[in-house]
């Protein structure tokens, strides 16, 4: 334990609250990639986003070639924080900015991306973070975590809803260079990839220690480390069998009622949490007019 | 094991706001502890809560419209449509935390600037309902829309509200009234998550079996539950409109109770100024409000046996010449004579018959002192003497918020010796606000009176002659009442 545990934890929030506040435009030149009356938009400010948050990244370190790329280059073992601050904004930019900031955003990303590459040392393969199927991969992973944990611990889409979103989000990953034709684009279609791609996927060493530490991540405070342990619980029951099992994570117990309600009661300390941060009450009060106004043009 | 109650020292000097809310959350169990530890556990706990919650509005008619035209819009714009938006605002235990913070303020004031804008923004993220849904609750719950339940309905919300918000209107037989709306669902949300006594008590950071952290939890729970069923609040206000009637300083509105049902309260409007413009009045009116506010706590505690758990500042409309309207009775707990006892018992000790061996015995009595506590009796009484300063000798005393303060301060005291053998009993819990809020809210008036006089008058052990103006027209309105006796064993 190197940090002091308190400051440690209180900049996961301040820096993810900051990341944010950043990205929720105060005055947006149009309504972005998504817009108000997107099911994104619902998705991405539900009570179980940060589960999502935490499966995606568990999902996404199953892909030897994209956690090598994380672990060969990114700081993030430095700065953890920092780096999961970082994802927050560029998520939420693409998310709620209007089209030239996530244009601009998505952009410098693709530089970063276009200098990541190596050899994975586990599979022997080389890999290059511009790569679309590892781009694809990565999206996939964030898609199917918002559906699974809004349906376990949120507010779960209808059908149609989910579809909807799906195929809302293919523009997120055409952003960073996947082609529109191989991106799923309905709930059925991410099955079928999951399918395909499940042969490719195992948990590695780097995996294993990248996961372990957002598990458990040193120089928590002890209370912080409970919290986030409700949130690791809940992340872990939304994860698909196969996925548990390369982790080797026992099974968790069913999440019944009373689970989920506990669960979502931890999300709620945790969202007034971040409520408080500064900046934070404004940009979700500018989000929610914006969702309200269009709410009342598609209600006529 | 680490040592946690120092952990959570460092997280209350460091006013980590946000940290410690989540701290609130997942308290995790200890093994043994002193007696010592448990003590500051308990009190740091309540610290705690008081940072992760919210001085919620609830009882501080806070105006919407305070903040200029532009917020008037956006709240309106925001304003909560449906119980589904209800739910989502204040569900999830947030609600929970807005009202344990806000009884937590009740107990420990000494929140950090932080802490303080962590409650007002939990506070601001509650929207007006809009009219439509305002309309709805009243609908539901007179069976028929305002327009027709009232003369007059004003669509437009006055003020927000415990847990809900106030409107104005005309009733049908012509009178000027308030109406609190409360939020559809609120009720059995903080219900539902008030029913996880588990997660609060991990919340309160209190994991040992304890009784007194039981005890205070029930207290906690049974207050926020009442709070929920404006019933309890509207049968304790028609009680001190009664008590009150005629009283030549103190007004209390009276509730319509046909207009009044378990998420509304109707009561006669009332009108006055806001705390915020005493300060622009002369001393000489601030001391008047002073003395009324004062007499009206300790009359209601030793005669009425109750006490108003809210002595905010957004509480009172001041009419001038000592006047005070005293709104919201949401928070108002009744003591029995044996609960009471003790504490007569402790001032009569203290102040008047100067008999510390008594004192002592009768703080045992209470439960705030273990009754094999090795400290001498001079240390105890020199403890505690500081809350008693006002009243202990006679003459004029200007309360300060140095002296609030320094109340606050050595109540939390968990350097002192006495630390270790004090202890705050359930029944008690609520009074702390006297120290902790009626001294802040007189010291900030700088009010100036012979408080030990005007004790003396109320103190049934002593029954003074009026000693003041206002004493002289209190005892006459009390000698007028030939229902006196009979009104006060309808409070209980």
């Amino acid at each position: 334990m190197t940090a002091e545990p308190y400051a440690s934890a209180s900049g996961l929030v301040e820096r993810s609250a900051a990341a944010y506040v950043s990205a929720v435009p105060d005055q947006p030149q149009d309504d972005g990639f998504f817009g108000p009356a997107s099911v994104t938009w619902r998705v991405t400010s539900d009570l179980s986003a940060p589960v999502a948050g935490l499966r995606s990244l568990l999902m996404q370190a199953l892909h030897p070639l994209a956690m090598a790329g994380v672990d060969q280059h990114s700081d993030w073992r430095l700065d953890p924080v920092g780096r999961l601050a970082a994802t927050s904004a560029y998520e939420a930019t693409v998310t709620f900015g209007d089209r030239a900031s996530a244009t601009r955003v998505a952009e410098r990303v693709r530089a970063i991306h276009t200098r990541v590459r190596g050899v994975d040392t586990v599979t022997g393969q080389a890999y290059a973070a511009s790569d679309p199927a590892l781009l694809l991969w990565v999206h996939v992973a964030l898609v199917d975590s918002a559906l699974a944990a809004s349906k376990l611990f949120g507010t779960p889409l209808a059908d149609a809803k989910a579809d909807a979103y799906v195929r809302e989000m293919t523009i997120a990953a055409e952003l960073l260079g996947v082609p529109h034709e191989i991106i799923p684009a309905s709930v059925a279609e991410l099955r079928r990839y999951f399918a395909d791609v499940r042969g490719e996927l195992r948990c590695t060493p780097a995996a294993a220690e990248s996961m372990g530490y957002l598990l458990d991540p040193a120089g928590l405070g002890e209370d912080i480390a409970e919290l986030w342990q409700d949130i690791r619980d809940a992340a872990i029951a939304t994860l698909p069998g196969w996925a548990r099992e390369m982790y080797g994570y026992p099974a968790p117990d069913p999440v019944t009622a009373e689970r989920r309600t506990e669960i979502r009661q931890a999300l709620g300390v945790l969202d007034a949490v971040f409520l408080a941060e500064p900046g934070v009450l404004e940009a979700r009060q500018r989000l929610a007019l914006r969702m309200r106004s269009a709410a009342r043009v598609a209600g006529g | 094991m680490k040592p946690q109650a120092r952990k959570l020292g460092i997280g209350v000097v460091a006013g980590c706001v946000s940290i410690a809310a989540v701290a609130l959350l997942r308290g995790k169990a200890s093994g043994r502890r002193t007696a010592r530890l448990r003590v500051e556990r308990g009190l740091t706990a309540l610290r705690l809560v008081a940072r992760g919650g919210a001085r919620y509005a609830s009882n501080a008619p806070r105006l919407f419209a305070a903040a200029g035209e532009h917020r008037q819009q956006l709240r309106n714009d925001l304003a909560l449509q449906t119980a589904e938006d209800v739910a989502a605002t204040l569900g999830t235990m947030k609600g929970v935390l807005m009202k344990l913070g806000q009884m937590a303020s009740y107990i420990d004031d000494g929140l950090t600037p932080a802490a303080r804008r962590t409650l007002s923004r939990l506070q601001d993220s509650v929207p007006p309902m809009s009219p439509e849904l305002a309309a709805q609750v009243v609908t539901e719950e007179l069976g028929r829309p305002p327009e027709q339940a009232f003369a007059t309905w004003d669509p437009e919300p006055i003020a927000a509200a415990s847990i809900g918000q106030v409107h104005r209107a005309i009733t049908l037989d012509g009178r000027a009234v308030a109406v609190k709306v409360q939020y559809p669902g609120i009720a059995e949300t903080i219900e539902a998550d008030l029913g996880n006594v588990a997660l609060l008590r991990r919340m309160l950071k209190i994991s040992a079996p304890s009784q007194d952290v039981d005890g205070l939890l029930a207290e906690l729970r049974e207050r926020i539950t009442e709070e929920l069923d404006y019933r309890a609040e509207a049968r304790n206000q028609q009680l001190f409109a009664r008590y009150y009637e005629g009283h030549p300083t103190i007004h209390v509105p009276k509730i319509i109770e046909e207009l009044s049902t378990r998420r509304l309260v109707t009561s006669d409007l009332a009108d006055g100024a806001r705390f915020a413009e005493l300060a622009s009045w002369s001393q000489a009116e601030r001391d008047l409000a002073a003395e009324t506010i004062y007499r009206f706590v300790f009359r209601s505690l030793y005669e009425m046996h109750a006490f108003n758990g809210d002595p905010h500042p957004g509480n009172y409309l001041f009419g001038g010449g000592g006047r005070v309207t005293f709104l919201d009775f949401g928070l108002v707990k009744h003591f029995t004579d044996d609960e009471l006892r003790p504490l007569v018992e402790m001032v009569k000790h203290l102040c008047v018959e100067n008999d510390p061996e008594a004192f002592r015995r009768a703080m045992v009595e209470a439960g705030f002192l273990r009754a094999d506590t090795p400290l001498p009796t001079d240390m105890i009484v020199e403890h505690m003497a500081l809350f008693y300063d006002t009243v202990r000798e006679r003459g004029p005393r200007t309360m300060t918020g140095e002296y609030a303060s320094a109340v606050t301060r050595r109540f939390f005291d968990f350097r002192s010796p006495l630390a270790a053998y004090a202890a705050i009993p359930r029944s008690y819990v609520i009074l702390q606000r006297i120290n902790l809020g009626l001294f802040a809210l007189l010291g900030e008036l700088s009010a100036t009176a012979d408080w030990r006089c005007i004790a003396e008058e109320i103190w049934p052990f002593v029954q003074a002659p009026p000693c003041t103006p206002m004493g002289a027209a209190e005892a006459t309105w009390r000698a007028a009442r030939r229902d006196f006796g009979e009104a006060r064993r309808a409070v209980r």
